[in-house]
């Protein structure tokens, strides 16, 4: 059974035909308690049926320590989206509902390498010299998150310090009430800044750039 | 059930050409049906987008007045099928937002929020409104931690809890209804003795057992900790104010245009709309507005979705005679 519809799988063979660098998407599951794993690895299962350069790789988030080391993912579902090099692009949580179209734009950015940030964002990016970690929750129901989960999985294909997270908000209840998260898209940077909403992306830069000024 | 429902975006982050016949801003119901109307006389069109295709029905649970779909249909599935109708004709739809327009003889200038310049022949103002924020102590501080704006977005986060809603037109009535799916107990605070909000609307609402009104009322104060707990209400029939207990404040009492960024070029009205002519031109010969973001009673699906057609068609003579003249 499928979930793609054949006129979206007819788009996207076409979009991902302008594939540059091959691309991976890395997922961690786990069998148990886990309600969207095996949702999440049908849905990759899919998207790299649809172009010889997406590959897939599963690892098991409890029993494969070193990857999990290796990728520093801290919580499943947990997917991460590789070209060239892994650019600190992490998805936790199934991207369903409109986070969908997000996976699609960054598996086009990371086979380029690049982004359309405009040319200032990009200048003013390259004043982060140590990691920044940005975490954007979501719920799948919410139309406008997309636009800032993409612009923090940009900032990060742009800047090899930062990692930036789309979070799920309804599956991770814990992490989502530590930094009470009641409204979406809310964005938390480095546990020292945080803002809601889907600002425009010099506002968005700001807001990453002042994480900088804490300490 | 989350596998259903995977949107799939087929936007562009750039334009792919520096000049158009017709540039649309906003594609929300108004835009995509001027879309509609300009690409079918083989307009080559530029539509704008800056937050989220489909505009602010998105974030409708449900569309029941909207002529066609006699089981009700969902805000965004009503304009993705606007969406995809537009594409099909050859709508080139963009996500970047217009920063302001400008006049150079007969083009018509968009730039944009990225900073490129659009030359086009014509411009449609489809900018729609947004809410407004209550102004109160308070509201700033818990936006993001129990303040919200959208049902549709946060409502899983009240799930078990109580929440009000301030507001009684159809945004706030309809999304109290959405939110009763969630929430132990929903209260209506709103500041007459009667509700504005369709009838059918309020009989619905009316027969829900854990929704209670609080007439004749405004919320004077915001109060929590790391996150809402409470809000001050004051009856302004009587003057006493009293303090209710809440996880969660939805506000929806009322919108403004989204016209700051053209204030310069076309003519508004004091409260901010487009003044337009019955075929939505407004006083610059060459830029229309149509939809919510201009001057007139009803702002609905329907209504915005007439205006788009008018204003394409218009966009289509307004470019003929243009041409006539140059020959
Ligand atoms: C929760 C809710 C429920 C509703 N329920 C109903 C209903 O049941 N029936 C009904 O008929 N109506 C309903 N409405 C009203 C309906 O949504 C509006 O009347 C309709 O969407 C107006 O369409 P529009 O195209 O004029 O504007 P909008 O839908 O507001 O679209 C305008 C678009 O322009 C974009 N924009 C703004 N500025 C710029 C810029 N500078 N550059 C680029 N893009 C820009 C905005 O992001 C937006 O997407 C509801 C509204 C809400 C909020």
């Amino acid at each position: 059974m499928g979930v793609l519809q054949e006129k979206d799988k007819e788009y996207l063979r076409n979009e991902f035909s302008k594939l540059k660098n091959d691309v991976r998407l890395i997922l961690f599951t786990q069998e148990d308690g886990c309600t969207y794993c095996s949702d999440e690895k049908m849905l990759m299962d899919e998207l790299s049926s649809l172009s010889p350069k997406i590959k897939v790789e599963y690892y098991d988030y409890g029993g494969q320590a070193d990857k999990k080391d290796t990728y520093k993912v801290d919580k499943f579902p947990a997917l991460i989206i590789e070209g060239a090099k892994d650019y600190g692009i992490r998805y936790y949580g199934i991207p369903a509902g409109y986070e969908f179209a997000s996976v699609i734009e960054d598996i086009m950015d990371v086979s380029q390498g690049t982004t359309n940030l405009s040319d200032n964002s990009k200048t003013r990016l390259k004043a982060i010299n140590r990691p920044v970690r940005i975490q954007v929750f979501v719920t799948p129901s919410c139309p406008y998150c997309p636009k800032a989960v993409r612009t923090a999985h940009k900032i990060a294909i742009e800047n090899e310090f930062v990692t930036a997270d789309m979070v799920e908000a309804t599956e991770f209840p814990d992490i989502s009430n530590r930094y009470s998260v009641q409204s979406v898209p809310k964005i938390v940077v480095n546990d020292d800044v945080e803002f809601v909403g889907a600002l425009p992306e010099d506002q968005f830069v700001d807001g990453v750039l002042s994480a900088l000024e804490q300490h | 059930m989350l596998l259903s429902d995977l949107t799939i975006e087929k936007t562009k982050e750039k334009p792919s050409c520096e000049s158009y016949d017709c540039v649309i801003i906003g594609g929300g119901p108004a835009g995509l049906t001027a879309g509609i109307y300009t690409a079918r006389a083989r307009l080559k069109t530029l539509l704008l987008e800056e937050k989220a295709i489909g505009g602010e029905i998105v974030v409708a649970d449900i569309v029941e007045n909207y002529p066609g779909f006699p089981k009700g249909i969902s805000g965004s599935d009503l304009t993705s099928a606007m969406e995809e109708q537009a594409r099909s004709f050859g709508v080139e739809i963009c996500e970047v937002g217009a920063h302001s327009i400008a006049v150079e003889g007969d083009d018509r200038i968009v730039n944009t929020t990225d900073d490129r310049r659009i030359v086009s022949k014509a411009v449609i103002i489809a900018a729609g409104t947004e809410s407004v924020k209550l102004n109160v102590k308070g509201e700033k501080q818990f936006t993001g931690r129990g303040v919200s704006y959208c049902a549709q977005c946060d409502g899983a986060f009240f799930r078990d809890k109580e929440a009000i809603v301030i507001g009684g037109g159809d945004t706030a009535i309809g999304d109290a209804i959405f939110l009763t799916r969630f929430v132990r107990k929903l209260s209506v605070v709103h500041r007459r003795d009667k509700l504005r909000a369709e009838k059918i609307l309020q009989e619905k609402a009316f027969g829900i057992p854990i929704i209670e009104f609080i007439w004749d009322s405004v919320v004077t104060e915001i109060k929590g900790a790391k996150t809402v707990q409470a809000v001050d209400i004051k009856n302004l029939k009587t003057g006493t104010s009293s303090t209710k207990r809440t996880d969660g404040v939805f506000i929806f009492i009322g919108t403004k245009p989204n016209t700051l960024f053209v204030k310069d070029i076309v003519t508004l009205n004091e409260s901010g709309y487009i003044i337009t002519t019955s075929e939505m031109g407004t006083n610059v010969p060459g830029i229309f507005a149509a939809g919510d973001v201009r001057e007139k009673t009803v702002r609905q699906v329907s209504t915005a979705v007439g205006d788009g057609a008018t204003a394409g068609a218009a966009v289509q003579r307004y470019i003929e005679r243009l041409e006539t003249v140059r020959e």
